[in-house]
């Protein structure tokens, strides 16, 4: 009998604290506005608070979030998270393409920055099954870029900092557009690789630089995004400038190996030109700097002519 | 004491000094298998002391410490041993079907089609599970594949079993390499950890481990009639074995054990090939021995060749396919060498 009575009295104890609890939550609900962004997978990511400790999980994502004016609030990166130059004191959780779940655990992140085809989606599963905040990145093109920084800013409460940032890219972009909207085409290699060579189709940020540009990109047509080609047929598009960026910041070697080909258009206008590959080769607003460069040196090509 | 007396006494005690003889290398195994399993679940690239893993396993400890635990190390060092437990187990029984030294359990093309079939989900983008899914119809396609052609029409020899294994591998290897070379820059690296094996694709280690002690219970019972056609299925015919029915079941469990193993974490090397081998130039080549220890040598193998893969240059993480050949290389040729 005691038993039994014992067990009502802490039934109602138990209703009592759970209609207090359930109103404290209303509360805290109510008090806590709930920040919410679409992603690039198209998921709905929330946060009920401004987050406090972000970790990318690429390089280019690293750059998009210190863009976003949350650089702060960074507290890993992974291998080759270089830019800006604060990244490369970060402690790593492994390199982009394998990740070091303990030590990513261990620091205990409240959003994980993910890059949506670079991460192991083995990996990215298990995290979303432990409980952490994922955002999908995937910039494709420079609106992207710029959407990306003006959500990621939301996520983190820096609005401010971020759409600021977001809009003198898109600015940047657009003066760029209408300066050479009016100029000639150039047609262009880009070289991603050398062994095996690679460039790039329509479907690659880079190739919407070139067009920026005003160049032609003598592959956009290929199927694959970065499809691996023959010399054979950059004999054959016979582009009027090569570009391309090299092993290192200032490793010109690719563009020296062209010169045996002196049929080349390229070659004989001397149009071989050097972009840094961390301007031109992630989707951050460095872009903006690799577009100027790029669009300059097609400019020294047209007046060659 | 009469002589009789003292007869019959040693009658009665060398069967049981024999016996325990006979599996007291198992009970080492097992030892050393339960070691490997605390030395995986107790080092990590995150360091918790010794007594703090001890207070989580016993339910308390920090909540960060029990999901590391719990759900990271626990169920990967589970997965681990199951899949080197299989693998071995996979191995040694393809050496005896094919009395043939080199034989491993990929030898067949299972390894090849299970591959196939994870690349072309992985190329289509599809999640784990589907991945994990469309391995194991790779590899159950592969083993039917084989089957039906060597079966053929005329009659079959271990060495046409063989031949045909081979060249569907081979097969298999070609469209892996066409996928690879055509497939898009950013598949790649996680094509080339499935390729290479790599146990964070385990999802849960639960399937391989009911599989282990599965087959460990079918097969050791069968020791006595594998021994005998490890001889030559003349010399097992002779002895009254069915050699035929025994071969295809052989063919069938080891094919179904390395289609688990590839399933869980990929294609794997080296396990299946020399962990069969080193326990024969430890223990003789008695197969209700040898199975045994295999299930238990392969998972002490790959548990510690993943706990090293976690933490040698962590935070990065290595395939495991590299330790295990690196761990297992020195190991077998001292074996081999010291053998002579």
């Amino acid at each position: 009998m005691t038993h039994l009575r014992q067990a009502a009295g802490n039934g109602a104890c138990l209703n009592r604290a759970l209609i207090l609890s359930l109103l404290c939550l209303f509360a805290a609900v109510v008090q806590a506005e709930e920040r919410c962004v679409t992603d690039d997978a198209n998921r709905r990511v929330c946060l009920d608070k401004p987050a406090q400790r972000i970790i990318p999980l690429s390089p280019g994502a690293t750059e998009l979030v210190y863009s976003a004016g949350a650089g702060d609030r960074v507290i890993a990166g992974v291998s080759y998270s270089d830019y800006p130059p604060e990244a490369k004191e970060l402690p790593s959780v492994g390199s982009h393409t394998r990740l070091d779940m303990e030590k990513l655990l261990s620091l205990r992140p409240d959003l994980l920055i993910v890059w949506a085809t670079g991460n192991p989606r083995e990996q990215t599963d298990r995290l979303e099954e432990l409980g952490l905040t994922l955002y999908f990145t995937e910039a494709t093109n420079f609106e992207q870029i710029a959407s990306n920084i003006e959500r990621l800013s939301e996520l983190s409460g820096t609005q401010g900092e971020g759409h600021g940032e977001a809009q003198r890219f898109r600015e940047g972009i657009d003066t760029l557009r209408r300066q050479y909207r009016d100029a000639d085409t150039v047609p262009v290699f880009y070289q991603v690789w050398d062994e095996p060579l690679m460039t790039i189709n329509r479907e690659h940020f880079i190739h919407e630089v070139i067009t920026l540009c005003r160049g032609d990109n003598v592959f956009a047509d290929l199927s694959r995004r970065v499809p691996r080609i023959g010399k054979e047929s950059v004999l054959e598009a016979d582009p009027e400038a090569i570009v391309a960026g090299g092993m290192g910041e200032e490793n010109r070697d690719w563009l020296e190996d062209w010169k045996a080909f002196s049929n080349l258009t390229a070659v004989k206008r001397d149009n071989l030109f050097f972009v840094p590959p961390s301007l031109i080769q992630r989707p951050t607003t460095r872009l903006l700097k690799g577009a100027r460069a790029l669009c300059q040196h097609l400019e020294t090509a047209r007046e060659r002519r | 004491m009469s002589v009789a007396e003292s007869q019959s006494r040693s009658t009665t005690l060398t069967p049981r000094i024999s016996v325990l003889r006979q599996f007291l290398p198992l009970l080492v195994l097992a030892a050393l298998a339960l070691l490997s399993m605390l030395l995986a679940v107790a080092i990590g690239s995150v360091s918790i002391p010794i007594m703090e893993v001890l207070a989580v396993v016993q339910g308390e400890g920090t909540p960060l410490h029990q999901t590391l635990i719990f759900e990271l190390r626990a169920p990967r060092a589970l997965a681990a041993f199951a899949v080197g437990g299989l693998l071995a187990v996979a191995g040694a029984l393809m050496q005896i079907l094919l009395r043939n030294p080199l034989a491993d359990p990929y030898v067949l093309g299972v390894s090849g089609g299970a591959a196939v079939g994870a690349l072309m989900a992985m190329l289509a983008g599809l999640g784990a599970a589907v991945i994990s899914g469309s391995a194991f119809a790779g590899a159950l396609l592969s083993t039917f594949l084989v089957f039906g052609l060597a079966h053929g029409s005329g009659s079959w020899t271990a060495s046409r079993l063989l031949l045909t294994g081979v060249v569907v591998a081979s097969g298999w290897g070609a469209l892996i390499t066409l996928m690879l070379a055509t497939g898009p820059a950013d598949k790649l690296p996680g094509m080339l950890y499935w390729l290479m094996g790599d146990l964070t694709y385990a999802r849960s280690p639960w399937p391989a481990v009911v599989a282990l002690v599965l087959v460990c219970l079918l097969v050791v019972p069968l020791g006595r009639s594998l021994n005998v056609l490890a001889r030559g299925p003349l010399q097992a015919a002779a002895l009254g074995v069915s050699v035929k029915p025994l071969e295809w079941s052989i063919y069938v469990v080891a094919s179904l054990l390395t289609a688990m193993a590839v399933t869980t974490a990929g294609s794997i090397g080296f396990v299946g090939l020399v962990v069969p081998h080193m326990l024969r130039l430890l223990l003789g080549n008695d197969q209700r021995l040898i199975l045994p220890a295999c299930a238990l040598g392969g998972g002490i193998l790959l548990t510690l060749a993943d706990t090293l893969a976690r933490i040698l240059i962590a935070p990065e993480q290595l395939p495991v396919g590299v330790i295990t050949a690196l761990l297992g290389v020195p190991t077998f040729l001292y074996l081999l060498y010291r053998s002579r």
